[in-house]
Protein backbone atom coordinates (compact mmCIF):
# COMPACT_ATOMS: atom_id res chain seq x y z
CA UNK A 1 0.00 0.00 0.00
CA UNK A 2 2.87 2.79 1.26
CA UNK A 3 4.64 0.93 -2.19
CA UNK A 4 1.87 1.92 -4.35
CA UNK A 5 1.42 5.64 -2.65
CA UNK A 6 5.60 6.40 -3.05
CA UNK A 7 4.75 5.59 -7.01
CA UNK A 8 2.10 7.98 -6.96
CA UNK A 9 4.33 10.90 -4.62
CA UNK A 10 7.13 10.60 -7.33
CA UNK A 11 5.08 10.10 -10.76
CA UNK A 12 3.43 13.35 -9.15
CA UNK A 13 6.62 15.40 -8.68
CA UNK A 14 7.18 14.67 -11.83
CA UNK A 15 4.62 17.33 -13.25
CA UNK A 16 5.79 20.04 -10.41
CA UNK A 17 3.60 18.51 -7.44
CA UNK A 18 4.73 17.95 -3.85
CA UNK A 19 2.44 15.25 -2.33
CA UNK A 20 5.29 14.55 0.20
CA UNK A 21 3.42 15.05 3.24
CA UNK A 22 1.43 11.78 2.03
CA UNK A 23 4.78 9.72 2.79
CA UNK A 24 5.10 11.16 6.62
CA UNK A 25 2.91 9.27 8.89
CA UNK A 26 1.99 11.88 11.10
CA UNK A 27 0.93 14.24 8.80
CA UNK A 28 -0.98 11.82 6.60
CA UNK A 29 -3.00 10.24 9.49
CA UNK A 30 -3.63 13.87 10.35
CA UNK A 31 -4.99 15.02 6.88
CA UNK A 32 -7.12 11.61 7.04
CA UNK A 33 -8.96 12.50 10.66
CA UNK A 34 -9.62 15.85 8.74
CA UNK A 35 -11.59 13.69 6.17
CA UNK A 36 -13.34 12.27 8.91
CA UNK A 37 -14.43 15.10 11.00
CA UNK A 38 -15.62 16.94 7.74
CA UNK A 39 -17.93 14.04 7.34
CA UNK A 40 -19.29 13.90 10.92
CA UNK A 41 -19.58 17.43 10.83
CA UNK A 42 -21.55 17.68 7.55
CA UNK A 43 -23.67 15.13 8.95
CA UNK A 44 -24.20 16.10 12.13
CA UNK A 45 -24.85 19.60 11.19
CA UNK A 46 -27.60 18.19 8.06
CA UNK A 47 -29.47 16.70 10.75
CA UNK A 48 -29.93 19.18 13.57
CA UNK A 49 -30.00 22.15 11.04
CA UNK A 50 -32.85 20.06 9.43
CA UNK A 51 -34.43 19.80 12.70
CA UNK A 52 -34.15 23.34 13.94
CA UNK A 53 -35.33 24.55 10.47
CA UNK A 54 -38.48 22.85 10.66
CA UNK A 55 -39.36 24.03 14.35
CA UNK A 56 -38.40 27.65 13.53
CA UNK A 57 -40.97 27.16 10.18
CA UNK A 58 -43.55 25.50 12.51
CA UNK A 59 -43.21 28.74 14.90
CA UNK A 60 -43.01 31.44 11.98
CA UNK A 61 -46.46 30.41 10.92
CA UNK A 62 -48.30 30.11 14.49
CA UNK A 63 -51.27 32.18 14.90
CA UNK A 64 -49.89 32.66 18.49
CA UNK A 65 -48.36 36.65 18.27
CA UNK A 66 -45.55 36.14 20.49
CA UNK A 67 -44.00 33.03 18.73
CA UNK A 68 -44.12 34.17 15.70
CA UNK A 69 -42.82 37.29 16.46
CA UNK A 70 -40.13 35.59 18.35
CA UNK A 71 -38.96 32.88 15.49
CA UNK A 72 -39.17 36.02 12.92
CA UNK A 73 -36.77 37.77 15.63
CA UNK A 74 -34.31 34.94 15.70
CA UNK A 75 -34.46 34.04 12.03
CA UNK A 76 -33.57 37.62 11.05
CA UNK A 77 -30.61 37.87 13.69
CA UNK A 78 -28.92 34.76 12.73
CA UNK A 79 -29.35 35.59 9.08
CA UNK A 80 -28.02 38.92 8.58
CA UNK A 81 -24.70 37.67 10.98
CA UNK A 82 -21.50 35.86 9.51
CA UNK A 83 -21.27 32.76 10.28
CA UNK A 84 -17.42 33.43 11.49
CA UNK A 85 -18.05 36.39 13.67
CA UNK A 86 -21.39 33.73 15.30
CA UNK A 87 -18.68 30.99 15.54
CA UNK A 88 -16.05 33.38 17.22
CA UNK A 89 -18.72 34.80 19.65
CA UNK A 90 -20.02 31.78 20.57
CA UNK A 91 -16.36 29.75 21.35
CA UNK A 92 -14.07 32.22 22.60
CA UNK A 93 -17.03 34.66 24.68
CA UNK A 94 -19.72 32.38 25.07
CA UNK A 95 -17.67 29.55 26.09
CA UNK A 96 -15.81 31.36 28.24
CA UNK A 97 -18.76 32.39 29.99
CA UNK A 98 -20.11 29.03 30.62
CA UNK A 99 -16.75 27.77 31.53
CA UNK A 100 -16.45 29.89 34.57
CA UNK A 101 -19.95 29.48 35.74
CA UNK A 102 -19.44 25.80 35.44
CA UNK A 103 -16.16 25.99 37.19
CA UNK A 104 -17.35 24.92 40.31
CA UNK A 105 -19.08 22.34 39.55
CA UNK A 106 -17.39 20.31 37.31
CA UNK A 107 -16.09 21.84 34.25
CA UNK A 108 -17.55 22.58 30.78
CA UNK A 109 -19.24 20.00 28.95
CA UNK A 110 -19.14 21.49 25.17
CA UNK A 111 -16.21 20.85 23.12
CA UNK A 112 -15.55 22.83 20.07
CA UNK A 113 -17.40 20.12 17.88
CA UNK A 114 -20.10 20.66 19.33
CA UNK A 115 -20.38 24.87 19.59
CA UNK A 116 -19.45 24.24 15.98
CA UNK A 117 -22.14 21.80 15.07
CA UNK A 118 -24.61 24.15 17.12
CA UNK A 119 -23.23 27.30 15.77
CA UNK A 120 -23.62 26.37 11.74
CA UNK A 121 -27.31 24.33 12.70
CA UNK A 122 -29.16 26.99 14.41
CA UNK A 123 -27.79 29.60 11.49
CA UNK A 124 -28.73 27.01 8.61
CA UNK A 125 -31.82 26.40 10.06
CA UNK A 126 -32.64 29.53 10.21
CA UNK A 127 -32.30 29.44 6.07
CA UNK A 128 -34.17 25.73 6.48
CA UNK A 129 -36.95 27.53 8.17
CA UNK A 130 -37.41 30.62 5.54
CA UNK A 131 -37.49 27.67 2.24
CA UNK A 132 -39.93 25.56 4.27
CA UNK A 133 -42.07 28.94 4.62
CA UNK A 134 -42.47 29.37 1.32
CA UNK A 135 -43.35 25.82 0.92
CA UNK A 136 -46.12 25.86 3.65
CA UNK A 137 -47.23 29.55 2.12
CA UNK A 138 -47.59 28.19 -1.47
CA UNK A 139 -49.95 25.32 -0.01
CA UNK A 140 -53.39 26.50 -1.48
CA UNK A 141 -56.30 27.61 0.68
CA UNK A 142 -58.84 25.54 -0.75
CA UNK A 143 -56.57 22.34 0.87
CA UNK A 144 -56.61 24.34 4.26
CA UNK A 145 -60.10 24.98 3.93
CA UNK A 146 -60.97 21.23 3.42
CA UNK A 147 -58.86 19.97 5.58
CA UNK A 148 -60.57 22.07 8.20
CA UNK A 149 -63.72 21.24 7.03
CA UNK A 150 -62.69 17.60 7.79
CA UNK A 151 -62.03 18.33 11.42
CA UNK A 152 -58.70 18.55 11.36
CA UNK A 153 -57.10 20.71 14.20
CA UNK A 154 -54.34 23.20 13.47
CA UNK A 155 -51.76 21.05 14.79
CA UNK A 156 -52.76 18.05 12.86
CA UNK A 157 -53.20 20.13 9.57
CA UNK A 158 -49.78 21.58 9.76
CA UNK A 159 -48.26 18.12 10.50
CA UNK A 160 -50.67 15.91 7.71
CA UNK A 161 -51.19 18.77 5.34
CA UNK A 162 -49.16 21.46 5.14
CA UNK A 163 -45.77 19.97 5.91
CA UNK A 164 -45.50 16.79 3.86
CA UNK A 165 -46.77 19.45 0.78
CA UNK A 166 -44.24 22.00 1.76
CA UNK A 167 -41.46 19.57 2.07
CA UNK A 168 -42.10 18.52 -1.85
CA UNK A 169 -42.02 22.56 -3.01
CA UNK A 170 -39.27 23.60 -0.47
CA UNK A 171 -36.94 20.57 -1.29
CA UNK A 172 -34.90 21.97 -4.29
CA UNK A 173 -34.49 24.80 -1.90
CA UNK A 174 -33.45 22.83 1.33
CA UNK A 175 -30.68 20.93 -1.02
CA UNK A 176 -29.37 24.18 -1.99
CA UNK A 177 -28.65 25.27 1.54
CA UNK A 178 -27.53 21.85 2.31
CA UNK A 179 -25.18 22.20 -0.37
CA UNK A 180 -23.97 25.12 1.21
CA UNK A 181 -23.77 23.74 4.60
CA UNK A 182 -21.02 21.08 3.65
CA UNK A 183 -19.39 24.06 2.50
CA UNK A 184 -19.75 25.93 5.27
CA UNK A 185 -18.19 23.27 8.01
CA UNK A 186 -15.05 24.75 7.07
CA UNK A 187 -15.41 27.53 9.69
CA UNK A 188 -14.70 24.80 11.66
CA UNK A 189 -10.86 25.44 10.90
CA UNK A 190 -10.91 29.08 12.69
CA UNK A 191 -11.73 27.44 16.24
CA UNK A 192 -8.89 24.11 15.35
CA UNK A 193 -11.72 21.90 15.15
CA UNK A 194 -9.54 19.44 12.82
CA UNK A 195 -11.57 19.52 10.22
CA UNK A 196 -9.54 18.89 6.47
CA UNK A 197 -9.35 22.48 6.14
CA UNK A 198 -7.41 23.14 9.79
CA UNK A 199 -5.40 19.97 9.20
CA UNK A 200 -4.44 21.31 5.67
CA UNK A 201 -3.94 25.23 6.79
CA UNK A 202 -1.11 23.53 9.58
CA UNK A 203 0.54 21.25 6.74
CA UNK A 204 0.70 23.91 4.89
CA UNK A 205 2.28 26.22 6.66
CA UNK A 206 5.10 23.81 7.60
CA UNK A 207 5.68 22.66 4.35
CA UNK A 208 4.43 25.25 1.65
CA UNK A 209 2.50 22.84 -0.44
CA UNK A 210 -0.70 25.23 -0.57
CA UNK A 211 -1.69 24.11 -4.17
CA UNK A 212 -1.36 20.41 -4.22
CA UNK A 213 -3.57 20.69 -0.57
CA UNK A 214 -5.90 22.85 -2.74
CA UNK A 215 -6.39 20.55 -5.18
CA UNK A 216 -6.88 17.67 -2.75
CA UNK A 217 -9.64 19.79 -0.86
CA UNK A 218 -11.53 20.76 -3.79
CA UNK A 219 -11.71 17.35 -4.92
CA UNK A 220 -13.33 15.98 -1.35
CA UNK A 221 -15.51 19.23 -0.88
CA UNK A 222 -16.96 18.26 -5.00
CA UNK A 223 -17.16 15.00 -4.14
CA UNK A 224 -19.48 15.74 -1.24
CA UNK A 225 -21.68 18.12 -2.19
CA UNK A 226 -22.30 15.74 -5.37
CA UNK A 227 -23.24 13.11 -3.00
CA UNK A 228 -25.76 15.61 -1.39
CA UNK A 229 -26.95 16.87 -4.49
CA UNK A 230 -27.77 12.92 -5.59
CA UNK A 231 -29.24 11.99 -2.73
CA UNK A 232 -31.19 15.18 -3.34
CA UNK A 233 -32.17 14.55 -6.92
CA UNK A 234 -33.00 11.05 -5.46
CA UNK A 235 -35.21 12.15 -2.87
CA UNK A 236 -37.32 14.78 -4.69
CA UNK A 237 -37.91 12.28 -7.94
CA UNK A 238 -38.87 9.48 -5.27
CA UNK A 239 -41.53 12.47 -3.60
CA UNK A 240 -42.78 13.82 -6.75
CA UNK A 241 -46.63 14.36 -7.31
CA UNK A 242 -47.72 13.68 -10.93
CA UNK A 243 -48.78 17.21 -12.51
CA UNK A 244 -46.69 19.24 -9.91
CA UNK A 245 -43.82 19.50 -12.27
CA UNK A 246 -41.91 16.54 -11.11
CA UNK B 1 -43.28 11.82 -19.50
CA UNK B 2 -40.05 13.10 -18.40
CA UNK B 3 -36.88 13.71 -20.13
CA UNK B 4 -33.93 11.21 -19.68
CA UNK B 5 -31.36 13.09 -17.85
CA UNK B 6 -27.59 12.33 -18.93
CA UNK B 7 -25.77 12.75 -15.67
CA UNK B 8 -23.94 15.64 -14.79
CA UNK B 9 -20.79 14.06 -14.70
CA UNK B 10 -20.63 12.86 -18.41
CA UNK B 11 -21.61 15.80 -20.32
CA UNK B 12 -19.17 16.57 -22.44
CA UNK B 13 -19.20 20.14 -21.49
CA UNK B 14 -18.49 19.41 -17.53
CA UNK B 15 -15.58 17.47 -18.42
CA UNK B 16 -13.64 19.69 -20.74
CA UNK B 17 -14.38 22.48 -18.40
CA UNK B 18 -12.95 19.90 -15.40
CA UNK B 19 -9.56 18.98 -17.23
CA UNK B 20 -8.64 22.83 -18.42
CA UNK B 21 -9.19 23.68 -14.56
CA UNK B 22 -6.67 20.71 -13.23
CA UNK B 23 -4.67 21.49 -16.05
CA UNK B 24 -3.91 25.12 -14.99
CA UNK B 25 -3.09 23.89 -11.80
CA UNK B 26 -0.72 22.07 -12.99
CA UNK B 27 0.60 24.59 -15.07
CA UNK B 28 0.90 27.32 -12.20
CA UNK B 29 2.69 24.82 -9.85
CA UNK B 30 5.59 25.20 -12.34
CA UNK B 31 6.23 28.48 -12.32
CA UNK B 32 9.31 29.65 -10.47
CA UNK B 33 9.92 33.52 -9.27
CA UNK B 34 13.03 34.14 -11.15
CA UNK B 35 12.76 38.14 -11.04
CA UNK B 36 15.50 39.88 -9.32
CA UNK B 37 14.13 41.41 -6.29
CA UNK B 38 16.83 43.88 -5.84
CA UNK B 39 16.22 45.36 -8.97
CA UNK B 40 13.26 45.74 -8.83
CA UNK B 41 13.47 47.30 -5.35
CA UNK B 42 15.64 50.11 -6.81
CA UNK B 43 13.62 50.38 -9.31
CA UNK B 44 10.69 50.99 -7.72
CA UNK B 45 12.32 52.88 -5.59
CA UNK B 46 10.69 51.18 -2.88
CA UNK B 47 10.70 47.99 -0.54
CA UNK B 48 7.85 46.41 0.67
CA UNK B 49 8.70 44.47 4.20
CA UNK B 50 6.34 41.70 5.80
CA UNK B 51 6.24 42.50 9.45
CA UNK B 52 4.84 40.41 12.46
CA UNK B 53 2.78 42.88 14.55
CA UNK B 54 1.59 40.70 16.96
CA UNK B 55 1.80 43.23 20.26
CA UNK B 56 4.65 44.04 22.50
CA UNK B 57 8.16 46.21 21.46
CA UNK B 58 8.79 43.71 18.66
CA UNK B 59 5.90 44.92 16.52
CA UNK B 60 2.62 46.93 17.10
CA UNK B 61 0.21 49.17 15.82
CA UNK B 62 0.44 52.95 17.51
CA UNK B 63 -3.45 53.28 18.87
CA UNK B 64 -3.01 57.21 18.21
CA UNK B 65 -1.99 57.16 14.47
CA UNK B 66 -2.60 53.64 13.30
CA UNK B 67 1.30 53.36 12.36
CA UNK B 68 3.21 50.54 13.03
CA UNK B 69 6.18 50.65 15.26
CA UNK B 70 8.64 48.23 17.24
CA UNK B 71 11.61 46.19 16.55
CA UNK B 72 10.58 44.90 13.53
CA UNK B 73 9.56 48.05 11.88
CA UNK B 74 12.90 49.67 13.02
CA UNK B 75 15.22 47.18 11.64
CA UNK B 76 12.90 47.49 7.97
CA UNK B 77 13.28 51.19 8.05
CA UNK B 78 16.96 50.98 8.68
CA UNK B 79 17.23 48.42 5.77
CA UNK B 80 15.57 50.61 3.18
CA UNK B 81 17.54 54.07 4.72
CA UNK B 82 20.92 52.18 3.79
CA UNK B 83 19.05 50.78 0.49
CA UNK B 84 18.26 54.46 -0.22
CA UNK B 85 14.89 53.36 -0.75
CA UNK B 86 11.14 54.20 0.79
CA UNK B 87 9.91 51.88 3.21
CA UNK B 88 6.68 50.03 2.52
CA UNK B 89 5.28 47.45 5.74
CA UNK B 90 2.66 44.80 5.02
CA UNK B 91 1.56 43.35 8.47
CA UNK B 92 1.56 39.16 8.53
CA UNK B 93 0.51 36.65 10.49
CA UNK B 94 2.41 33.26 11.12
CA UNK B 95 -0.08 31.51 8.94
CA UNK B 96 0.21 33.08 6.18
CA UNK B 97 3.68 35.13 5.64
CA UNK B 98 5.23 32.49 3.95
CA UNK B 99 2.50 32.32 1.42
CA UNK B 100 2.75 36.69 1.16
CA UNK B 101 6.58 36.21 0.36
CA UNK B 102 6.46 33.38 -2.14
CA UNK B 103 3.70 35.63 -4.00
CA UNK B 104 5.55 38.58 -4.35
CA UNK B 105 3.17 40.72 -1.98
CA UNK B 106 6.26 41.68 0.04
CA UNK B 107 10.14 41.82 -0.54
CA UNK B 108 11.70 40.55 2.42
CA UNK B 109 10.17 39.04 6.01
CA UNK B 110 11.14 40.53 9.36
CA UNK B 111 8.88 38.46 11.56
CA UNK B 112 10.10 36.58 13.70
CA UNK B 113 10.94 33.91 11.84
CA UNK B 114 13.88 31.99 13.22
CA UNK B 115 16.21 29.54 10.99
CA UNK B 116 14.46 25.97 10.72
CA UNK B 117 15.29 23.19 8.24
CA UNK B 118 11.73 22.77 6.40
CA UNK B 119 12.11 26.67 6.22
CA UNK B 120 15.74 26.53 4.24
CA UNK B 121 14.47 24.42 1.95
CA UNK B 122 12.03 26.18 0.40
CA UNK B 123 12.97 30.00 1.50
CA UNK B 124 16.47 32.06 1.35
CA UNK B 125 17.69 33.80 4.39
CA UNK B 126 20.45 36.38 5.41
CA UNK B 127 22.93 34.15 7.10
CA UNK B 128 23.64 36.81 9.79
CA UNK B 129 20.83 36.38 12.70
CA UNK B 130 19.59 39.61 14.07
CA UNK B 131 18.08 37.87 17.30
CA UNK B 132 18.24 34.86 19.21
CA UNK B 133 14.25 33.98 20.63
CA UNK B 134 13.05 30.58 21.65
CA UNK B 135 9.16 29.18 22.47
CA UNK B 136 7.47 29.70 26.01
CA UNK B 137 4.52 28.60 27.48
CA UNK B 138 1.81 30.66 29.69
CA UNK B 139 -0.29 29.35 31.80
CA UNK B 140 -2.19 30.44 34.70
CA UNK B 141 -0.33 31.05 38.15
CA UNK B 142 -2.28 28.47 39.72
CA UNK B 143 -2.04 24.99 37.13
CA UNK B 144 -0.16 22.23 37.52
CA UNK B 145 2.11 22.66 34.77
CA UNK B 146 5.59 23.02 36.03
CA UNK B 147 7.51 21.63 33.32
CA UNK B 148 7.52 20.94 29.61
CA UNK B 149 6.91 17.64 30.15
CA UNK B 150 3.98 18.29 32.21
CA UNK B 151 1.94 18.99 28.87
CA UNK B 152 2.23 15.10 27.95
CA UNK B 153 -1.25 14.40 26.74
CA UNK B 154 -2.95 18.24 27.15
CA UNK B 155 -3.96 20.77 24.51
CA UNK B 156 -1.52 23.60 23.33
CA UNK B 157 -3.03 26.40 21.61
CA UNK B 158 -0.73 28.30 19.25
CA UNK B 159 -0.50 30.04 16.00
CA UNK B 160 -1.11 28.50 12.52
CA UNK B 161 2.39 28.49 10.85
CA UNK B 162 4.51 28.14 14.45
CA UNK B 163 7.83 26.17 14.52
CA UNK B 164 6.85 25.20 17.76
CA UNK B 165 4.40 23.01 16.71
CA UNK B 166 6.88 19.99 15.64
CA UNK B 167 8.61 19.88 18.81
CA UNK B 168 5.71 19.65 21.42
CA UNK B 169 4.21 16.84 19.52
CA UNK B 170 7.65 14.86 18.72
CA UNK B 171 9.16 15.76 22.08
CA UNK B 172 6.66 16.34 24.55
CA UNK B 173 3.29 14.58 22.97
CA UNK B 174 1.47 17.86 24.03
CA UNK B 175 -1.46 18.13 21.17
CA UNK B 176 -1.57 21.20 19.87
CA UNK B 177 -4.51 23.58 18.43
CA UNK B 178 -3.65 25.93 15.86
CA UNK B 179 -5.26 29.17 15.65
CA UNK B 180 -5.27 32.35 13.49
CA UNK B 181 -3.00 33.92 15.39
CA UNK B 182 -1.07 34.99 18.70
CA UNK B 183 -3.82 37.15 19.55
CA UNK B 184 -6.80 34.31 18.99
CA UNK B 185 -4.41 31.55 20.79
CA UNK B 186 -4.45 33.67 23.80
CA UNK B 187 -8.00 34.05 23.91
CA UNK B 188 -8.99 30.34 23.45
CA UNK B 189 -6.33 29.82 26.85
CA UNK B 190 -7.96 32.62 28.77
CA UNK B 191 -11.29 30.61 27.76
CA UNK B 192 -9.36 27.47 29.07
CA UNK B 193 -9.62 25.67 25.62
CA UNK B 194 -6.42 24.88 26.50
CA UNK B 195 -3.58 24.46 29.23
CA UNK B 196 -1.22 26.80 27.97
CA UNK B 197 -0.14 28.86 24.99
CA UNK B 198 3.39 28.20 23.16
CA UNK B 199 4.44 31.67 21.24
CA UNK B 200 7.98 33.37 21.26
CA UNK B 201 9.69 34.81 24.39
CA UNK B 202 9.57 38.03 23.52
CA UNK B 203 6.10 38.65 22.99
CA UNK B 204 5.01 36.54 25.95
CA UNK B 205 7.34 38.05 28.43
CA UNK B 206 6.28 41.35 28.15
CA UNK B 207 2.39 40.11 28.83
CA UNK B 208 3.59 38.81 32.45
CA UNK B 209 6.34 41.34 33.32
CA UNK B 210 3.89 44.18 32.90
CA UNK B 211 0.57 43.65 31.86
CA UNK B 212 -2.06 43.98 34.38
CA UNK B 213 -4.60 41.81 32.18
CA UNK B 214 -2.19 38.95 32.54
CA UNK B 215 -1.13 39.33 36.18
CA UNK B 216 -2.56 35.91 36.60
CA UNK B 217 -0.77 34.14 34.43
CA UNK B 218 3.64 32.97 34.42
CA UNK B 219 5.78 31.46 31.76
CA UNK B 220 7.27 28.71 31.77
CA UNK B 221 11.31 28.45 30.90
CA UNK B 222 13.87 27.38 29.22
CA UNK B 223 13.09 28.59 26.40
CA UNK B 224 11.97 25.55 23.50
CA UNK B 225 14.74 25.61 20.58
CA UNK B 226 15.76 29.03 21.29
CA UNK B 227 16.72 29.87 16.70
CA UNK B 228 18.39 32.51 15.28
CA UNK B 229 16.34 35.27 13.93
CA UNK B 230 16.97 35.65 10.21
CA UNK B 231 15.74 38.09 7.62
CA UNK B 232 13.66 35.43 4.79
CA UNK B 233 13.95 36.28 1.22
CA UNK B 234 12.35 33.94 -2.10
CA UNK B 235 14.60 31.36 -2.65
CA UNK B 236 17.48 32.06 -4.95
CA UNK B 237 17.53 35.92 -4.51
CA UNK B 238 21.58 36.01 -4.14
CA UNK B 239 22.28 39.46 -4.43
CA UNK B 240 18.63 40.26 -1.72
CA UNK B 241 20.84 38.22 0.54
CA UNK B 242 23.94 39.72 0.20
CA UNK B 243 23.06 43.16 0.30
CA UNK B 244 20.34 42.53 3.53
CA UNK B 245 23.10 40.29 5.14
CA UNK B 246 25.72 43.02 4.84
CA UNK B 247 23.58 45.71 6.47
CA UNK B 248 22.83 43.28 9.38
CA UNK B 249 26.49 42.59 10.00
CA UNK B 250 26.90 46.41 10.14
CA UNK B 251 24.27 46.25 13.04
CA UNK B 252 26.34 44.25 14.98
CA UNK B 253 29.31 46.18 14.45
CA UNK B 254 28.02 49.38 15.16
CA UNK B 255 26.27 48.22 18.44
CA UNK B 256 22.60 49.70 16.88
CA UNK B 257 20.56 46.25 17.55
CA UNK B 258 21.89 47.09 21.29
CA UNK B 259 20.61 50.08 21.36
CA UNK B 260 17.42 50.16 20.04
CA UNK B 261 17.11 47.41 22.20
CA UNK B 262 17.61 49.85 25.03
CA UNK B 263 15.69 52.15 23.30
CA UNK B 264 12.59 49.47 22.67
CA UNK B 265 12.72 48.52 26.65
CA UNK B 266 12.76 44.68 25.73
CA UNK B 267 13.85 43.09 28.40
CA UNK B 268 15.63 40.90 29.52
CA UNK B 269 18.43 42.33 27.31
CA UNK B 270 19.19 39.55 24.98
CA UNK B 271 22.87 38.08 25.74
CA UNK B 272 23.48 36.95 21.97
CA UNK B 273 23.67 40.25 20.68
CA UNK B 274 25.86 40.99 23.38
CA UNK B 275 28.24 38.39 21.85
CA UNK B 276 27.15 39.05 18.14
CA UNK B 277 28.20 43.13 18.73
CA UNK B 278 31.64 41.77 19.84
CA UNK B 279 32.74 39.18 17.31
CA UNK B 280 31.70 41.37 14.37
CA UNK B 281 33.51 44.45 16.31
CA UNK B 282 36.94 42.55 15.70
CA UNK B 283 36.11 41.75 12.01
Amino acid sequence: MLQLLSQLVAALKGIGLNYDFLLAADERSAFLHGLVVTIQLSLATIVFSLLAGFALAAMLVSRTRWIAFGARAFVEVTRNTPTLVQLYCAFLVLNMLITQALKASGGNPLTPFIWVVLVISLHKGAFHAESLRAGIQAVPAVTLEAAASLGFSRRRQLWLVQLPLAVRFALPSLINNLVDLVKMTTVASAIAVGDVTYQSIMIWTQRDNVLELMLLMLAFFGLLTYLVNLAGRRLEHHLRMPGYGG
Amino acid sequence: MTKKNIPALSRPLFLRAASMLLATGFLISGTAHADATLDKIKQRHKLVVGVLLSGGPFGSIDPANQKPLGWNVELAQDIARQLGVELETVQVQPSNRVQLLQQGKVDILIAGMEWTPERNEILSFAPTPFYKVGGVAIVPKESAIKHWEDLRGKEVCLSQGSNYAKPLTTEYGASVKGFKGSAESLLALRGSNCVAAVHDATLLQPLVNGNPDWKNYRTLTPELIPGNSVVWTRKGEQDTVAAIDKIVQGWHKSGWLISTEKKLNIAPASAALVELHDKFKKS
